[in-house]
């Protein structure tokens, strides 16, 4: 249902965002019609938006939107446009609103260690300034100098200390947010800015974080703050096998230790991957076949009585600590580990260029080794179908302090420019797979990314079960002329019904 | 960095660091020539540009460490101290 949007539009949205602030030229409507995550370039037409809005203000925001839902056009929010499951990506053409230039920081409360912020704003500029009173904001995705606080809501993000800090659901406390519709409302516990539990009224903070901007659109946070973290702690471990390091990762996690903000499991096919193209594994000698690392954070005392304890469970599992030059220069890579250009290679080993896809899940720990080689026998399939994909291993990564579950990733590689339809549709086949394993085992398709992209978007309603008929019914009410990035989560199916 | 281009031109003979790797300057890898010819073919670096490449991921990689922490703890030290 692509808009064409002709000139009285314009002249509206102009009048209300400034001529400046309408973005109509090819090249700002192709940057703004595809994220990170792999591709199919031979259709990148059919992803455009009609035009692309840069409001500064809530009620800019506000006038956009009532704009649209007056004429059915079609709108995607967009911040930092990492979202790997391209919730970001326009698939009916509209009006693309980036939130980027909401991004001042409104206030710092040292009293109540909150902030107030755009969205359009990331965690590493807000957490420059915050240094300079002692404090951080520590939501640290892998994608941590380009994610945006708007996106971190969109998506409910996953945060690599979550395990200390907690993750995007944990750390934003209440939001400015935009319906549909055009009216503004206030989400967060209760009514307060800044109140972090309350029992008042329904949850809404958690239905409007993670709907992949199909609820409306989030203008202005207010965010958790801690003390900034006076010591770092991130050991690095070689086993002999996975299952050593298996064991190891699940006795780190469940120790209880306070400053410990998290946990990650390489697993054989990674430690391969690793060897072709990582200066810190090449060298490595065969017999290394799996790794772990963890992350303490706090003050010194803390983190050195905890790293302790730590290096002890591991020894005692076998592990071969890797020296302070690895551990430390692995874990710093980790907060922006793949904004590196990639490659694979084909069958015959030669360098190709490949764009990086993380396929991610919550597993619990015990359904993590069955998962692994279900998921690994997915990847190896496609990879002998085609050249096109490699399979770079898997990571598991504890979600939480105690530890229940893990964000299990498989990164595949693919060769974009070699896509077409064939390869295409062996790639949402996979993708459909590799959700289908997941939910065998009692997981959620995504840990963090979200599950609306071709392929494991047909099994959400599976997991969700009743719920997903309840996801439709508040669409239709909060959307009523499906306008907010129609033809995501398979929720177009809500008005389908209803006619 | 040298003065002369042909010195910059000429990186220090590879030494072979596994079948998929070579190295030409300590803890620098590249990958083995042979598996970048059909698709990617490798560009010629002077030797300062290299070694600049690898320093600057170094800082940048320090400077992560300094906007999370004021301190990072040594594995080796506690190790150490375990043994004690
Ligand atoms: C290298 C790399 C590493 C990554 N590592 C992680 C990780 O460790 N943890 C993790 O959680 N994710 C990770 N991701 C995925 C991605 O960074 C996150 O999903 C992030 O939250 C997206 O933020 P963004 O600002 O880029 O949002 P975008 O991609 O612009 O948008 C994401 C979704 O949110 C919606 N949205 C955007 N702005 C708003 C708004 N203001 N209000 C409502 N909805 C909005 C969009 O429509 C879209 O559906 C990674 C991505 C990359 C490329």
């Amino acid at each position: 249902m692509s808009v064409l949007i002709g000139d009285p539009v314009l002249d509206e949205l102009r009048q209300i965002l400034g001529p400046g602030h309408v973005l109509t030229g090819k090249a700002d409507r192709l940057n703004r019609a595809r994220v990170p995550a792999p591709f199919p370039v031979h259709r990148w037409a059919e992803r455009m938006p009609d035009l692309v809005v840069l409001p500064a203000s809530t009620e800019e925001v506000a006038e956009v939107l009532k704009l649209a839902n007056r004429l059915r056009i079609p709108v995607v929010p967009r911040d930092g446009g990492t979202g790997l499951t391209d919730g970001a990506v326009p698939l009916c053409g509209g009006i693309v609103v980036d939130v980027k230039r909401i991004n001042a920081i409104r206030e710092i409360d040292l009293g109540n260690r909150t902030c107030t912020v755009g969205t359009g704003i990331n965690a590493l500029k807000l957490n420059e300034v915050l240094a300079r009173h002692d404090l951080i904001y520590p939501d640290d995705p892998a994608s941590y100098p380009c994610s945006l606080v708007g996106g971190r809501i969109g998506t409910s993000g996953w945060s690599l200390i979550g395990s200390r800090y907690g993750h995007s659901r944990d750390l934003v406390l209440s939001f400015d947010h935009v319906l549909p519709t055009g009216k503004v409302i206030h989400v967060g516990d209760g009514i307060g800015r800044k109140i972090t539990k309350s029992s008042s009224g329904y949850q809404l903070k958690h239905l409007f974080m993670g709907h992949q901007g199909t609820l409306g659109i989030a203008t202005e946070a207010t965010l958790k703050l801690f003390p900034r973290p006076e010591a770092e702690f991130s050991p690095f471990w070689a086993f002999e096998d996975y299952d050593s390091a298996y064991r190891a990762v699940g006795a780190l996690a469940r120790a209880g230790v306070a400053t410990f903000a998290g946990a990650v499991l390489f697993d054989e096919w990674k430690v391969a991957y690793l060897r072709r193209d990582d200066e810190a594994y090449i060298p490595q000698p065969s017999s290394v076949k799996a790794l772990v690392c963890a992350a303490l954070y706090g003050y010194e005392d803390e983190v050195r009585a905890g790293g302790r304890r730590l290096m002890r469970i591991a020894r005692s599992h076998g592990a071969r600590y890797l020296g302070d030059e690895i551990s430390e220069g692995d874990w710093a890579a980790r907060h922006d580990r793949y904004a590196t250009p990639l490659h694979g290679r084909t069958r015959s080993g030669q360098v190709v260029p490949m764009s990086w896809h993380c396929e991610d899940a919550s597993i619990n720990y015990t359904g993590l080794p069955a998962v692994r080689l279900a998921w690994h026998e997915i990847a190896d399939r496609l990879r002998r179908e085609s050249d096109v994909f490699d399979d770079w291993g898997m990571f598991a990564y504890t979600n939480g302090a105690t530890g229940a579950d893990y964000l299990t990733e498989i990164d595949i590689g693919i060769w974009e420019q070699r896509l077409d339809d064939t390869a295409w549709e062996a790639w949402v086949r996979a993708k459909r797979d590799l959700a289908a394993v997941s939910l065998a085992h009692g997981g959620s398709i995504s840990a963090c990314h979200g599950s609306c992209r071709e392929g494991e978007v047909d099994l959400v309603p599976e997991e969700l079960g009743g719920g997903y008929d309840v996801m439709l019914d508040i669409k239709r009410t909060i959307d009523p002329n499906n306008i907010m990035n129609p033809g995501k989560y398979l929720l177009d199916q809500a008005y389908a019904e209803k006619s | 960095m040298k003065y002369r281009y042909q010195e910059e031109m000429s990186p220090p003979p590879a030494r072979r660091a596994t079948d998929v790797a070579i190295t030409r300057f300590e803890h620098v890898y590249e990958v083995e020539p042979g598996l970048m010819t059909e698709h990617v073919t490798q560009q010629t670096f002077p030797n300062w540009d290299t070694l600049r490449l690898v320093r600057s991921r170094a800082d940048h990689l320090a400077w992560m460490h300094r906007h999370f922490a004021d301190k990072v703890i040594s594995g080796e030290e506690l190790l150490h101290d375990l043994d004690e």
